[in-house]
């Protein structure tokens, strides 16, 4: 049994992925019903979708990549995964929780006010984006004649959660690969430690560019504080489908890679000493009051160090611009993750709006770098690629922020950039 | 402003539009001019001020 | 590798100041300090022509660098190199310009110049390695010119240490861990009490001391400056809209303010038409009469400097400042109101 009040998680690691007859999870080798996961997706704004499975190393490129989502579950039929969506908006984080790791649900199609984001199954290009590396099941769909945008939306967003608990349903009576108990926050000093922890920002933009916390839109909201294991349980969706490579779907949200860093060093040389989670406001004045709010937060749980991500381009770097300066104003320390926008070829400015006296700043590698995707032998998600009008499996040269999750401006990402001074 | 505290401006009075830094065309004529006029008596007061980083100085306060 | 050298027509010999409207040509043979330098090429590297161009045609004709880039690759090299400019302006804008152009034609391309030559700006994505101020250091100058091009030809990248100036560059690559755990090492490595560590350098500005304070402004010279464009009408000293190559000095004497037609703002950067009708919005000459009426200023320096800040080097902007404050420092200036747009 989990500790009190904590969440014991049951990693189940999938080495194959595909459909048949008997569903199942045997030895690593995932085996779906294509048949029973359709029937999920059925919704009267749907007209048609279709189930297909891209691998790691197989010559495929998905298009038009909205959210994704890691297969979880807390019992059959989800049991509480994904507050406020599958199940009631009832604090989550406790209890069991089964993942899928190497597998992932990908919706990918079009949508009002998406950028084109995609990711290649194979050659170097793969490395850039986490869904690289996952078996990923892609959901692609047709809208129904007289639906509107923000109800295909919703039966996308609802179908792709019912598929990622119906696939991590199918690991509840197999024997887990690693088991991971996780106490919740522990609301002590911790000795001599220093205290860490992090505010996440969530890009909230209205429709198609908005992010939700227990079913409901962050964008009205105060920055409130959440502990890490509701994360785990689906506690955050992303429903933002701008900026392709600075975008955190729900995937990274389940596998926040902040809190993952501070609960591996929780202990040892750091004590993980809180969450928040901000809105990103559009208005000035708003940005302004979100940030001070989250800093005094951050003050308030003993912080000596916080670290701040962000979702989106330049306009969301003053959100961690302003919230780290004005934790270094308290005398504490403020690290912002940004991604660099420096030009094709590196030289201009690196950030737009970088802080005014914080100056710890992780870079996720230069948004504009080219980079050159190998021709593929098929694609999914669409025939054509919006941003060039090229045929979606051709060979094109992008810029690097093309790339799903490439960026990755929450820090899931191995992409740096540096001043190059040698060879 | 911000850029002008970054690149290491000593003294600095901020005003009010890029295109009009000692006006304020939002103004009738003799207001601008007073405005105009406050801004300079805030350069005048600013180059009278010991400082040891950049600094600003708001129209019109008589301290910093 | 297959050189080509591009210089003005001061040092490919064909005239001075006279002469700085001609159009670019070609000569087939290394030409003035092309010659040195292709002796320190020795055999590996051959200067096959050399392309010049009259200063002036080449910095204020738009259409040049294109011209100059037809004219290199009908030579057939692989590489360019251009300059050294030293600290000429004109020359050195030209010299940055055709790297760039070369460059982005898929040539291995050079620029030699001073650190503060308005071309540096102008050459990126071509690299620059710095040279002396005067062409009197010719002779060091090429010596380092040689090695950046045999480095360049081995498909080496140059760094500051083989004398690179101007933006480096900033490339992808991929970290050992994420960048999630990478700001936990930052975090700590900070609150060890590195106040320094980031992976993102800030924009380094130097820093400027501070002049003490002016202890009585009733009895001070002051001066009014501009970065914003504000010429006489018909701006007779052809101050650029953008990315200024010069500042200029106008009369202010006898003058009570300014008035709408007598003084323009040619600044590209923003729209001019507020700023012209009242030219006081851009320097505020009429109240600052006043207050020297009035005895609040003691008197006001009977000229003001004015450059166009818009697309302006940092490089650029800071040598304009030391300039200024040198001559009004020798006029016996005491304090100055400078007007940013």
């Amino acid at each position: 049994m989990a500790e009190q009040n904590g969440l014991r998680r049951l990693i189940h690691t999938v080495r194959s992925a595909g459909f048949g007859e008997s569903p199942g999870l045997n030895r690593g080798d995932l085996v779906a019903s294509e048949d029973a996961l359709q029937a999920l997706l059925a919704n009267p704004a749907l007209a048609s979708t279709r189930l297909t499975w891209a691998r790691p190393g197989e010559s495929v490129r998905i298009v038009k990549i909205l959210d994704s989502i890691e297969p979880r579950t807390k019992g059959a039929g989800g049991a509480g995964m994904f507050p406020g969506f599958l199940g009631p908006a009832l604090p989550q984080g406790t209890g069991e929780t089964h993942v899928l790791r190497g597998v992932a649900v990908v919706v990918a199609g079009k949508l009002p006010r998406a950028q084109e984001g995609m990711v290649q199954m194979s050659g170097p290009a793969a490395e850039l984006s986490f869904l690289g590396a996952t078996n990923n099941l892609v959901i692609e769909f047709e809208p129904a004649e007289d639906a509107g945008w923000p109800q295909v939306d919703e039966a996308l967003r609802l179908g792709a959660m019912r598929v990622a608990v119906a696939l991590a349903d199918l690991a509840l009576e197999a024997e887990p690969d690693e088991v991971h108990d996780l106490a919740p926050l522990n609301p002590g000093t911790g000795g001599s430690l220093p205290r860490v922890g992090a505010i996440v920002n969530l890009q909230t933009q209205g429709a198609f560019k908005d992010v939700f916390v227990y079913g409901r839109t962050m964008a009205a909201s105060m920055p409130t504080a959440i502990d890490p294991n509701e994360l785990d349980d689906g506690a955050v969706v992303s429903g933002q489908y701008g900026h392709p490579g600075l975008k955190n779907p729900t995937f990274v949200h389940q596998n926040n890679p902040v809190v993952a860093a501070l609960r591996d060093r929780d202990g040892k040389d750091l004590v993980f000493g809180g969450l928040i989670l901000s809105p990103e406001p559009v208005d000035q004045t708003l940005k302004e009051l979100t940030s001070a709010h989250a800093a005094r937060m951050a003050r308030q749980m003993g912080l000596d160090a916080v670290i701040v991500t962000k979702e989106g381009g330049g306009n969301a770097d003053s959100d961690i611009s302003l919230k780290i300066d004005a934790f270094e104003a308290m005398g504490l320390v403020g690290i912002g993750i940004f991604a660099e926008m420096s030009g094709p070829d590196g030289t201009g400015p690196p950030v737009v709006g970088p802080p005014t006296t914080a100056t710890a700043m992780v870079s996720t590698g230069n948004y504009d770098e080219r980079i050159t995707l190998d021709a593929v032998d098929r694609a999914l998600g669409g025939e054509i690629v919006d941003l060039n009008g090229l045929d979606a499996a051709a060979e094109m040269v992008l810029p690097v922020a093309a790339i799903y999750g490439s960026l990755s401006p929450i820090g899931l990402g191995r992409l740096t950039c540096a001043t190059e001074v040698t060879a | 402003m911000p850029i002008a505290i970054r690149v290491g401006a000593p003294r600095v009075v901020p005003t009010r539009g890029i295109p009009y830094p000692t006006g304020d065309p939002a103004l009738g004529p003799k207001e601008e001019k007073a405005w105009r006029r406050l801004l300079v008596q805030t350069a005048l007061r600013a180059i009278s001020t010991p400082v040891n980083k950049p600094t600003v100085f708001k129209p019109g306060e008589l301290t910093t | 590798m297959k050189v080509v050298h591009y210089v003005n027509q001061f040092f490919a010999g064909v005239g001075g100041e006279e002469k700085a409207t001609v159009g670019p040509e070609v000569r087939e043979a290394p030409t003035g300090p092309g010659r040195k330098l292709a002796s320190l090429l020795g055999d590996e590297h051959q200067i096959v022509a050399t392309v010049f161009c009259g200063d002036d045609y080449a910095a204020s004709n738009d259409a040049a660098p294109a011209e100059i880039l037809e004219l290199i690759k009908a030579t057939g090299a692989e590489m360019l190199v251009s300059g050294p400019a030293f600290t000429s302006g004109r020359y050195g804008i030209a010299c940055g310009r055709v790297a760039a152009a070369a460059h982005k034609a898929g040539l291995v391309a050079l620029a030699a110049m001073h650190a503060e030559n308005p071309g540096v700006a102008e050459a990126a994505p071509a690299p620059v390695v710095a040279t002396g101020l005067t062409a009197r250091e010719m002779g060091a100058t090429l010596e380092k010119v040689a090695l950046a091009v045999k480095k360049l030809a081995s498909g080496q990248t140059l760094t500051p240490e083989d004398g690179l100036v101007g933006s480096i560059p900033r490339r992808n690559r991929l970290a050992e861990s994420n960048a999630a755990a990478r700001a936990v090492d930052l975090a700590l490595t900070r609150l060890a009490g590195d106040r320094s560590a980031t992976e993102i350098p800030m924009p380094d500005f130097g820093a400027v001391a501070p002049a003490g304070p002016v202890t009585d402004p009733s009895k001070a010279l002051i001066a009014l400056l501009t970065e914003g464009g504000l010429v006489p009408a018909g701006n007779p000293g052809r101050l650029e809209s953008a990315r200024a190559t010069k500042w200029l000095r106008y009369p202010l004497e006898e003058l009570p303010g300014l008035e709408e037609g007598s003084h323009v703002s040619v600044h590209g950067g923003f729209s001019t038409v507020v700023a012209n009708e009242n030219p006081n919005r851009i320097l505020p000459l009429d109240v600052a009469r006043e207050l020297k009426d009035e005895g609040a200023i003691g008197s006001l320096y009977a000229e003001y400097f004015v450059t166009t800040g818009n697309g302006t080097s940092v490089a650029d902007g800071a040598r304009y400042g030391v300039e200024w404050a040198a001559e009004l420092r020798k006029q016996g200036v005491q304090a100055a109101i400078l007007t940013s747009t």
